[in-house]
């Protein structure tokens, strides 16, 4: 038993803080969401030239393949900092998955550019309804040269500026994982601005065709393909909720420690400061059940459970957290010119993708009942 | 990050499993189904003590010169989990608490007798800490201790000194400054064998277990039962925290009751069909507790490791306590609300569920968040250690 984080893996995370902490002054900040896309090019570019953008890259492809461990630690920056750049559907949902599901040929596309922050690759995992991409309403059809993909996905990242959509469809029993060009013929991009104020887009597909090059895999290997994606992207969501979490409990912290009534710090009300230390208990729980996530994925060893775990954590901290921040500021937690709100914003946000505490507990009650039901006999 | 046990851990910890059942004999079973005997202390727990004292089982955390095994912080938390799970009354406060304190600061006659009597398995020590009036406020306890002589003269009374009526020993805090601007610099630290003229105890029965009052009525105590220096009690008190921690919550004990609940919940019909365990609120209940309790072990797990690496800080052994008192009490509560009205039937009553187990461990449970320094106090510590809020008011 080891919780010890290696050298290179806390070096890549101290270089994360340090160029995330530059690009995200609440000005800079402001001036990114003055944009219509909420996306910081010169941050995404410095990343890539720190060899950030690909730690969960091979090195044959310009990353710097310090694992998937490694990247978590990196969304867990990007939460701390509430940094506009898409590391979650990019460099988890679509390039992690390319690089263990893609033909040598798709690596060789796509990995390389993503790495050197060339080319943004998105994921579409979500539809209505449906948070489940091993079990999409999407369909595909097999045509000459590839497939036909009909279907409406939601909430998907930057899939105006991303070359490729990374999604899945069923073909009658089996699985489709392909890679989606946002501007081929069939689909349309409808704006969906979501609760961090985001614009994300409704991604509506009319019998798009999607050339063999562009499909990842078929069948099991399709549906292993979507496990992957959903375990490393509920897991990476989880590692951003740590940070985003962990923030917002410090910055309470530091409030309630100045902030005077009663001609005293609210601090040092008991009943102030238990909520903040009620903060700072969640906050280690969700550190450790990420951390034991994170490394089961990046020792590809089996990581249901403790996916679950975490992700049911991770909504539950995100909630509790986000809501105690905000009482104990009183109103100056809702004012946007204080940087609180946008932390409870992904946070809620970070809450309800890919999979609700509610949602999960149930699926680990039906797993639990399963497990003792075979057990019986 | 390789958050699971080596297989040399494994093996300990399966070693552990296999010798404790045969320490739980069918005989100490029977015993410890009289409410004086439930926590040890009746002859059988004697035998089985001394017994693991024989087999060299007594002190793996002590250091060698000692006659330990100076196991890893880690192999101490495996061995007490399995003793914990095993349901054997095994005295922690007197093997990993008070004996290392004894070890290094008591003088040699008395460290000859105790030390290797606990070693043997033939020692154990109560702690009188608590008084009717010095709860959470410890240092503010007033039983008293005078210098008379070679000896000292000691009066007073504790309050839930468990084991008193069996232990050989009381591990007694008194006060010997009553001047001393800060309460807690008056405080020394004596061994009081139960035995001497003097003392005595009345029972007190909890919602749990038996616990005692012990009284301390002109006891003249031989100087040499002094532990450490006069009035530097309280880092004695507070020294030996850290190896104490690993046996206040443990994770094997738990989750052997959630897997209880499990396998009675499917093999157990529910009312309109299937099983219970197919009803979506058991279900939900045992997730739950399931996502309750990983927490339990990986805070337990990362508790060990970090005592390996170093000194544990004192937010995170907040965080703990608060959070493992406070998870067991709501995870006895969820696994009760399985079981239903059958969850109330008392243990060794016929159609109790998992032998009552869980009726009973509710019981036991009340304490947990006061206990061992109350949570209020806990959540004070981590605010101020962890996020450097200032001291509240």
């Amino acid at each position: 038993m080891d919780f010890t984080i290696s050298e290179e893996v806390r070096s890549a995370q101290q270089l994360a803080q340090q160029i995330l902490g530059d690009y995200t002054s609440v000005d800079q900040l402001k001036a990114i969401e003055r944009q219509a896309e909420r996306f910081d090019a010169g941050l995404w570019q410095a990343l890539a030239d720190a060899g950030l953008l690909g730690l969960d890259i091979s090195e044959n492809h310009g990353g710097t393949e310090l694992g998937f461990y490694s990247l978590t630690t990196l969304c867990e920056e990007v939460g701390r900092t509430v940094a506009p750049v898409p590391v979650i559907p990019v460099l988890v949902s679509a390039a992690g998955t390319l690089r263990r599901f893609g033909s040598d040929t798709q690596k060789d596309q796509w990995l390389t550019a993503i790495a050197s922050g060339a080319t943004l690759i998105s994921a579409a995992l979500g539809e209505y309804n449906n948070d489940d991409p091993t079990a999409p309403g999407s369909t595909a059809q097999k045509k000459e040269g590839g497939f036909s993909i009909s279907g409406t996905k939601i909430c998907v990242s930057h899939a105006r500026s991303a070359a490729r959509i990374l999604l899945s469809a069923r073909m009658g029993e089996e699985l489709v994982v392909a890679l989606v060009d946002p501007r081929a013929a069939g689909v349309t991009l409808n704006a969906q601005i979501v609760t961090t104020g985001e614009t994300q887009y409704e991604l509506v597909m009319n019998k798009v065709q999607v050339p063999a090059a562009d499909i990842i895999a078929v069948g099991g290997e399709a549906l292993a393909a979507m496990d992957w994606a959903l375990l490393a992207t509920r897991t990476a969501l989880a590692a951003m909720a740590l940070g985003v979490c962990d923030k917002m409990m410090r910055i309470t912290g530091q409030y309630t420690s100045e902030r005077e009534q009663f001609g005293r710090a609210i601090a040092t009300f008991q009943a102030v400061s238990h909520r903040v230390a009620d903060c700072y208990i969640d906050v280690e729980c969700l550190r450790l059940v990420t951390q034991q996530a994170a490394a089961l994925i990046d020792q590809s060893r089996p990581a249901d459970e403790a996916v679950l775990m975490a992700k049911i954590w991770c909504g539950n901290v995100t909630h509790r957290v986000s809501q105690a921040s905000q009482h104990c500021h009183g109103g100056t937690g809702v004012d946007r010119d204080y940087p609180l709100y946008r932390y409870c914003e992904l946070a809620r946000q970070i809450e309800l993708t890919a999979g609700s505490s509610a949602q999960l507990t149930g699926e680990l009650g039906q797993g639990i009942c399963a497990e003792y039901l075979s057990k019986a006999g | 990050m390789n958050i699971e046990l080596t297989a040399q851990q494994k093996a300990l910890q399966l070693e552990v499993r296999e010798y404790m059942k045969t320490v739980m004999t069918p005989a100490l079973l029977e015993e410890m189904k009289v409410g004086e005997f439930k926590e040890g202390g009746g002859p059988e727990f004697r035998k089985q003590y001394a017994r693991m004292g024989a087999d060299g089982w007594i002190g793996l955390s002590w250091s060698k010169e000692l006659g330990g095994k100076e196991l890893s912080h880690i192999e101490q938390y495996i061995f007490t989990d399995e003793v914990v799970r095993s349901g054997f009354a095994y005295p922690f406060l007197t093997t990993e608490s008070t004996t290392p304190v004894i070890a290094a600061n008591a003088n040699a006659e008395v460290r000859e007798e105790v030390v290797g009597g606990v070693k043997q398995g033939k020692v154990v020590i109560a702690i009188g800490y608590s008084e009717p009036n010095a709860g959470t406020d410890l240092a503010s306890l007033t039983t008293k201790a005078e210098r008379d002589g070679d000896d000292w003269i000691i009066n007073g009374q504790k309050m839930w000194t468990s084991l008193a009526n069996f232990a050989d020993y009381v591990w007694l805090a008194a006060r010997t400054d009553p001047g001393a601007i800060k309460k807690h610099k008056g405080l020394t630290m004596f061994l009081v064998p139960t035995n001497i003229e003097g003392f005595s105890y009345t029972p007190v029965h909890t919602l749990g277990v038996r616990t005692n009052a012990t009284y301390y009525s002109d006891i003249r105590l031989p100087d040499k039962y002094r532990v450490g220096e006069v009035n530097a009690g309280w880092k004695l008190i507070t020294g030996q925290l850290n190896i104490e921690r690993l046996s206040l919550f443990t994770h094997g004990q738990v989750d052997s009751l959630y897997q209880g609940v499990c396998e009675w919940a499917a093999t157990t019909p529910a009312p309109k069909g299937g099983k219970l365990i197919e009803q979506p609120w058991v279900q939900h209940n045992l997730a739950k507790v399931k996502s309750g309790l990983e927490v339990v072990k990986l805070i337990c797990w990362k508790q060990a490791w970090t005592m390996d690496q170093g000194p544990l800080n004192m937010a995170d052994a907040s965080v703990a306590k608060v959070y493992s008192s406070e998870f067991f009490v709501e995870l006895y509560r969820m696994l009760l609300e399985v079981m239903g009205q059958a969850g109330t039937i008392a243990p060794h009553s016929p159609g109790a569920v998992l032998k009552g187990k869980l009726e009973f461990r509710w019981r036991v449970g009340a304490v947990l968040t006061f206990g061992g320094g109350a949570n209020e106090v806990q959540r004070d510590i981590i605010a101020m250690a962890g996020l450097w809020m200032p001291r509240t008011r």
